[in-house]
């Protein structure tokens, strides 16, 4: 079986390869509007690197070198055919899937996504970026019951992000210009880059110490079986929901699955974040994000507290309250929604260190749910917490080896609850900067029981091939 | 339709902070300006043709050449600048900008040495002080290099302070560049500048190229000589540019495959200021004597006989050995390449000229060849070339490259 899928696997990868060739020539938007190879931003793609993190931070713009008359400028040294071609990029991921001790076997699913991406400044303060996502195998759910259905729309992110800068500026805070970027501060004082403020379908993650939108081992896909859930996608738990029972909403009785990811690197969730480095050492971040029929407001702040001799560290901490995010089963028929909205108080840490090829990072985040049902409390853990922890080494230039640990230790409905524990081991290897091709395996670390969408298989194999930027 | 209320906030708030986005701040001193009316001046940084042009470190504690100046200070400067050097001369109180107080030690200590050689050097005569209405005269014509050193260390002398006026002894002076050089550079070179910032490592794993390491005082890209460091317009020119390598994402409609980004888009005078930071790594730069540079003939046209003898160049220089026959970077002793600190490093490929490290361009291939690039096994070949082997060898070399086409626009980007 497994040689099998692997021969599947390298064919599959040729053949997109090979079919997709013009879309190939679709992809770097950032590479081609700056001229710049993806390893200048990117550890490897899609994780960004500390200049990359720089570049984020000041709105898709080489720190203190913002071209001056933004989109006009650049339509007018290149053209609109090529401003266009630069300001568009493409992904692409798909992959075969081998399991053992499960009902499905293999699955082949090429591509599971495609992601289109128009994003560029337009001004020196003022940058869009939009995903425009495609996933052919992807799972809704309607009528009370899941089931695949491809889907073409926005995606996790479509947003403005605006230096708000000239905007204190000209409040009276002294200000500082440095490359057509305006920054609050006073050479040798105090600085604050920005600060930023991203609106729209906004992902506050990636300004965290373990951004889950840049992780190397991306989570699996959703599966189902007859309208139900068959297996819960591995990602990383500690941002997970964690809750076992609870809904998203009462209208459409979708449930919250316990692995759902919650306000990181979440399929899109309308908002405002602003965020700002002080003193070039101490990011922070505050904003508010719908969720469900609730929204959620979070603060967030990063210290990076060592750069020195190939090593870097930082620590981040979060605390996230969620007014009316998720809702409580019906106490009398525990499959359907009840009346109570729960708020929910998320707090965590999470710290990366970098050294030479090394990069270490992990987040442990506990979630505390607030407003159950009297007739619940009995019955349901409203506290859980969740672990994640990732490993990168970058062996050769195109190859990196990722490892990553993902602990749950569940809430929600006691009957149901189960922790879940996974090991998962993954190679990727690059033949072009922006190109891999990756085989990952992950283990089931816990005992494997039938019936439990978390724990119902033992191991996960995984080839594909993820097509970044 | 129903809009939900928060997605409606956000637009809102959007627009907000779009309509206010237009707004301008007021102009503050924050770039090291002080009040003109205090007697403040825009300590900008100065030119390319004077940014090397810094002050011998003995000069400014020598007493033979403080009382030298002192001579030439009473009779030539004091007219405005004061006898007691606080810009109250009798001359100076009508000036529309008035001369500076020598006296305010923030404001010296904020002056760079070469700033304050330019100006005794040019006066008044060049922007942005023209314009502003400066008097100053230019002494270039009347005072030698030597009195005008005497004279500027003995206005330092007013201020107070009895070391030499140097970066490390006012960090104040490279406040600018090394606030620039904490958001751009830090990531790759590290917050000391010795090339040990985290990106380094991830960009080719224990192998060349690294970031550079500013203090050690190696630099690959110059027109000065082996072993010497670059001018300041040699830094100017890859902070300008950004670097090329091997390597690169599969696509199109990259002009160049950039390693390091360029900064063109910074303001000259704040590329500048961050090059002034970069100096001030290296004490050297204090300390070096008069300048040579490689002179770089205007190019002559390419031709096939050029092209041919290059060819011959090509061998008898053995430049196949590391490049390969060629060109592809694929010579017999390619594998065996080392950095002076014993990374692997790889023979450039030779047909890809957008990868050229140092630029695309004739000119730049022809500096390449006649400097050489310090730190790699790529030697400097002024002393076995003469100018028109140099040029065949450059349009021998330029040929190979399926890039041919574009190497007269490149680096201009």
């Amino acid at each position: 079986m497994l040689r099998r899928s692997l021969i599947l696997a390298a064919f599959a990868d040729t053949t997109i390869t090979l079919l997709d060739g013009g879309s190939a020539m679709a992809i770097p938007a950032f590479a081609r509007q700056y001229d710049l190879q993806c390893n200048a931003c990117h550890t490897r793609p899609p994780r960004l690197n500390r200049f990359g993190e720089q570049f984020h931070m000041m709105g898709f713009q080489i720190p203190s070198a913002a071209r001056p008359e933004g989109l006009v400028g650049s339509l007018k040294d290149d053209g609109p055919a090529k401003v266009l071609i630069d300001s568009l990029a493409l992904r692409m991921q798909g992959g075969l899937f081998e399991y053992t001790e499960s009902r499905r076997k293999a699955t082949f699913a090429p591509p599971d996504e495609i992601t289109l991406f128009v994003a560029r400044p337009l001004l020196p303060e003022l940058s869009i970026f939009v995903e425009i996502e495609g996933e052919p195998n992807a799972v809704v759910f309607e009528d009370g019951r899941y089931f695949p259905k491809g889907q073409v729309g926005l995606g996790k992110e479509a947003f403005f992000m605006l230096n708000l800068g000239r905007l204190l500026g000209a409040f009276g805070a002294p200000t500082m210009e440095m490359g057509g970027q305006t920054m609050v501060g006073t050479h040798g004082g105090f600085s604050l880059h920005g600060p930023m403020l991203m609106a729209g379908k906004v992902d506050p993650n990636t300004n965290f110490s373990y951004p889950t939108n840049r992780q190397l081992i991306a989570p699996t896909e959703l599966e189902v079986l007859h309208g139900k859930v068959e297996r819960f996608p591995v990602a990383p738990y500690a941002f997970a929901s964690k809750f076992f029972g609870l809904f998203k909403n009462r209208d459409e009785r979708e449930p919250q699955l316990v692995t759902d990811q919650v306000m990181y690197n979440v399929p899109g969730a309308p908002g405002v974040d602003f965020h700002a480095m002080i003193n070039d050492v101490l990011l922070a971040q505050a904003g508010f994000l719908r969720e469900n029929e609730g929204f959620n407001t979070y603060g967030a702040v990063r210290f990076d507290l060592l750069d020195r001799r190939e090593l870097t560290a930082s620590v981040s901490a979060l605390v996230n309250w969620g007014f009316g995010v998720v809702r409580a089963p019906d106490p009398a028929d525990r499959d359907q929604p009840g009346d109570k909205r729960l708020d929910r108080l998320r707090y965590g840490i999470a710290c990366n260190v970098r050294w030479k090829e090394l990069d270490v990072y992990g987040a442990v985040i506990w979630d505390q749910l607030f407003g159950l049902p009297g007739e619940l409390r009995r019955e349901f853990n409203r506290t859980a917490a969740g672990l994640t922890l990732e490993l990168d080494y970058l062996v050769h230039e195109k190859v990196l080896l990722s490892s990553r640990f993902d602990q749950l230790w569940a809430g929600g409905l006691r009957e149901e609850r189960l922790d879940g524990s996974v090991l998962s081991l993954q190679a990727k290897v690059y033949p072009w900067q922006n190109i891999a091709f990756f085989a990952r395996d992950s283990v089931n670390l816990q005992s494997f029981v039938e019936e439990s969408p978390l724990r119902n298989w033992r191991n996960q194999f995984l080839v594909g091939v993820d097509w970044d930027f | 339709m129903r809009i939900p209320p928060w997605s409606m906030t956000a637009v809102v708030m959007s627009a907000l902070a779009l309509a206010l986005w237009g707004t301008t701040p007021p102009p503050t001193r924050a770039n090291g300006e002080k009040d003109e009316e205090k007697g403040g001046h825009a300590h900008v940084p100065a030119p390319p043709e004077f940014a090397d042009a810094y002050v011998p470190l003995g000069v400014w504690t020598d007493p033979t050449m403080i009382a030298r100046g002192k001579d030439i200070y009473l009779t030539r400067c004091a007219v405005c600048h004061g006898d007691q050097g606080d810009g109250k001369g009798p001359a100076g109180v009508a000036l529309p900008l008035k001369p500076p107080d020598f006296r305010d030690k923030d404001g010296v200590a904020e002056m760079r040495d070469n700033y304050w050689f330019w100006r005794v050097s040019e006066g008044g005569q060049v922007e942005p002080f023209k314009s502003r209405g400066s008097a100053m005269p230019p002494w270039k014509g009347q005072l030698s290099v030597e009195e005008r050193w005497a004279v500027i260390a003995y206005q330092h002398a007013y201020s107070g302070h009895n070391g030499p006026h140097v970066p490390w002894e006012h960090p104040e002076m490279v406040q600018v560049g090394r606030d620039i050089f904490a958001m751009s550079c830090v990531p790759c070179h590290g917050v000391g500048g010795e090339g040990d910032g985290s990106v380094g490592p991830m960009l080719s794993p224990r192998r060349a190229p690294r970031p550079r390491d500013f203090t050690a005082g190696v630099f690959k890209f110059r027109s000065t000589p082996s072993g010497d460091l670059p001018t300041t317009s040699d830094l100017y020119r890859t902070v300008t540019e950004g670097i090329s390598g091997p390597g690169g994402p599969l696509t199109f409609g990259m002009r160049r495959h950039r390693i390091m980004p360029s900064f063109r888009h910074m303001p000259e005078g704040q590329r500048l200021e961050v090059i002034e930071f970069v100096k001030s790594l290296n004490r050297d730069f204090w300390q070096r004597g008069e300048i040579s540079t490689v002179k770089i003939p205007d190019a002559p046209p390419m031709t096939p006989e050029r092209v041919s003898r290059g060819r011959q160049v090509y061998a008898n220089a053995k430049c196949f050995e590391c490049h390969g026959d060629r060109g592809r970077g694929d010579g017999p002793s390619a594998p065996t390449l080392k950095t002076d600190d014993k990374l692997p490093i790889a023979a450039t490929d030779l047909t890809q000229a957008a990868r050229f490290k140092n630029g695309m361009r004739p000119q730049d291939v022809y500096r390449t060849l006649m400097t050489g690039l310090d730190g790699t096994p790529m030697p400097s070949y002024a002393d076995s070339l003469d100018p028109e082997q140099a040029w065949d060898l450059v349009y021998y070399v330029l040929s190979l490259s399926r890039d041919r086409g574009r190497t007269a626009e490149a680096g201009t980007r």
